[in-house]
């Protein structure tokens, strides 16, 4: 069963962020995918996220496929013009990609190779004009195509806005509804209370919302998230991780409770960020 | 200087289909010189407009002004006294005029009759070309002083491509391929190994591609 039917009959899905190496070796990547691949229903893999200058999503995703396990490539609009991504997408479905998420794509100077120029030739909102229009049979120039592709289309939510933010945001989710999205992946999310102004303000049965729960491998990284990222981590959360003696394990037990409490919010799945313990994943599932 | 175009009369005149008195401002800077938004400009445009409104039935009152540059607070203040006894205002500088007129005047609307085309000058009376692309990073000094970033098509820094045929570039008949031209000119001066220098990529973040710019001279800031 795909991604897709999966969704169309109402499972709780999994999905696990996978990211592809920095060099050749595919390795790490492969064997930590394949450990899960039973329990994980598809992987995410990201499009050179920060701007940091890795091995394409096309291609890792392409790799895991060819071990059997299905994906979500992501697409961003900073590398590549409206021709090659187009080409990419075309290349994608034809090696057995079913699953794409857009992302505009953090700028350059925020990633390791600061002078680059970025692309930005398309925004997202025309990115997933392209889509439609080649899953019609055109490109976005109206040349025909010969066969068209059928991507489930991801994008994200930014699920933490409250006051105009929300609004703002809401109103972002219905252009990108109408635009084909199928599915939204919130940010991580470590107190469901955080999130719940647009709780307030979402049918979970109308609209598929993933939300990240990502593993805090660390006191200090639990700060920056709470202090720096305007990710909400309670104190009591901060303190349970300073205490325990095996971190990793409360780490991993955090992570087990917030992925059923969003389960039983309704939640359409959970996209787990692993953050680098991608050899957890095997532990973790098994604890869910 | 900035080299503008000035948009179709249809364009203008839909901009302003609306109003029924505006205030035409032209500029004595770069767009005089390029014959696109100077006082003569100004007149000819506020007539011409006129003279197709009255035709449809529906004139329209214009004024005219045309400030010292539009790209200058101090003069830009010129029409303070005026700008809000219009229902719009239509500027002929270049993008840069109608940001500052806004800026001042954020109650007024504000609309742009010329395009902004590039940084360039005039190669014989009538016709401008691009000679740069303000990229932040001057290298036309490894050039002989002719510059590839602006001038070639895919501002290669080591040309020239695999379209360079008999002078002329890739993408048209009529475009100067400036590589060609870069060759010829180090060959002619038998220094043609000036370009087997491998240049480091381009560093875009002093180009526009970084973001939007600024220019600060601490010694003139008050
Ligand atoms: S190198 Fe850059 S600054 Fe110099 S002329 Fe060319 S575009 Fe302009
Ligand atoms: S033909 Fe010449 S000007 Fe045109 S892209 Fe190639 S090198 Fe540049």
């Amino acid at each position: 069963m795909h991604l897709k039917n999966k969704f169309d009959v109402g499972k709780f899905t999994i999905l696990a962020e996978m990211q592809p190496p920095k060099g050749v070796n595919v390795s790490t990547m492969v064997n930590s995918a394949v450990r899960v691949k039973n329990m994980v229903d598809a992987f995410l893999v990201p499009e050179m996220g920060n701007a940091v200058m890795r091995m394409s999503s096309l291609g890792g995703a392409m790799i895991l496929q060819s071990h059997g396990m299905e994906t979500i490539m992501q697409v961003n609009c900073r590398d590549r013009n409206r021709i090659a991504l187009q080409a990419d997408l075309l290349a994608a479905y034809g090696c057995g990609i079913l699953n794409i998420m857009g992302v505009s794509g953090e700028d350059p100077g925020l990633g390791d190779h600061h002078q680059t120029k970025a692309v930005n030739d398309i925004d997202l909102m025309t990115l997933f004009k392209a889509v439609s229009a080649l899953q019609t049979g055109k490109d976005l120039a109206g040349n025909e195509l010969s066969g068209s592709p059928s991507f489930l289309v991801g994008a994200n939510v930014n699920a933490r806005a409250t006051g105009d933010a929300l609004e703002k945001e809401l109103s972002r989710m219905a252009e990108k509804t109408e635009a084909g999205v199928d599915f939204f992946i919130a940010p991580p999310v470590f107190d469901i209370g955080a999130i719940a102004p647009f709780l307030e303000k979402v049918d979970l049965k109308k609209t598929r919302i993933i939300p990240t729960v990502m593993l805090l491998k660390s006191v200090g990284m639990a700060r920056y998230l709470d202090r720096h990222l305007n990710v909400t981590i309670s104190q009591d959360l901060i303190k349970r991780l300073m205490r325990a003696p095996d971190k990793a394990v409360e780490s991993l037990s955090i992570a087990t409770k917030i992925i059923s409490a969003v389960k039983e919010a309704g939640f359409s799945g959970v996209m787990i960020s692993a953050m680098g313990w991608e050899d957890k994943l095997q532990k973790l599932l098994d604890m869910v | 200087m900035i080299i503008a175009d000035r948009k179709s009369l249809e364009e203008i005149q839909d901009m302003i289909k609306e109003y029924k008195k505006i205030l035409l401002v032209g500029c004595k800077g770069c767009v005089t010189v390029c014959n696109v938004g100077g006082a003569k400009e100004v007149g000819v445009l506020a007539a011409t407009l006129k003279i197709a409104r009255k035709k449809d039935g529906n004139p329209i009152e214009i004024d005219e002004k045309t400030l010292e540059r539009q790209c200058d607070p101090e003069y830009v203040e010129q029409i303070r006294d005026i700008f809000d006894q219009y229902d719009a205002v239509v500027s002929m500088a270049c993008g840069v005029g109608p940001q500052f007129l806004s800026e001042a005047y954020p109650s007024q609307k504000f609309f742009p009759a010329v395009n902004t085309k590039f940084f360039g000058g005039a190669v014989q009376h009538g016709i401008w070309e691009e000679r740069c692309a303000g990229c932040g990073t001057c290298v036309i000094h490894y050039y002989d002083g002719l510059c590839p970033i602006a001038r070639c098509s895919k501002s290669l820094q080591h040309g020239p491509c695999g379209g360079s045929a008999g002078g002329k570039c890739e993408i048209a008949k009529d475009v100067e391929c400036i590589w060609d031209t870069i060759v010829k000119k180090k060959m002619e001066q038998g220094r043609l190994e000036d370009l087997r220098t491998l240049r480091a990529p381009k560093d875009w973040q002093t180009a526009r591609d970084g973001g939007p710019r600024k220019s600060i001279r601490e010694e003139l800031v008050q």
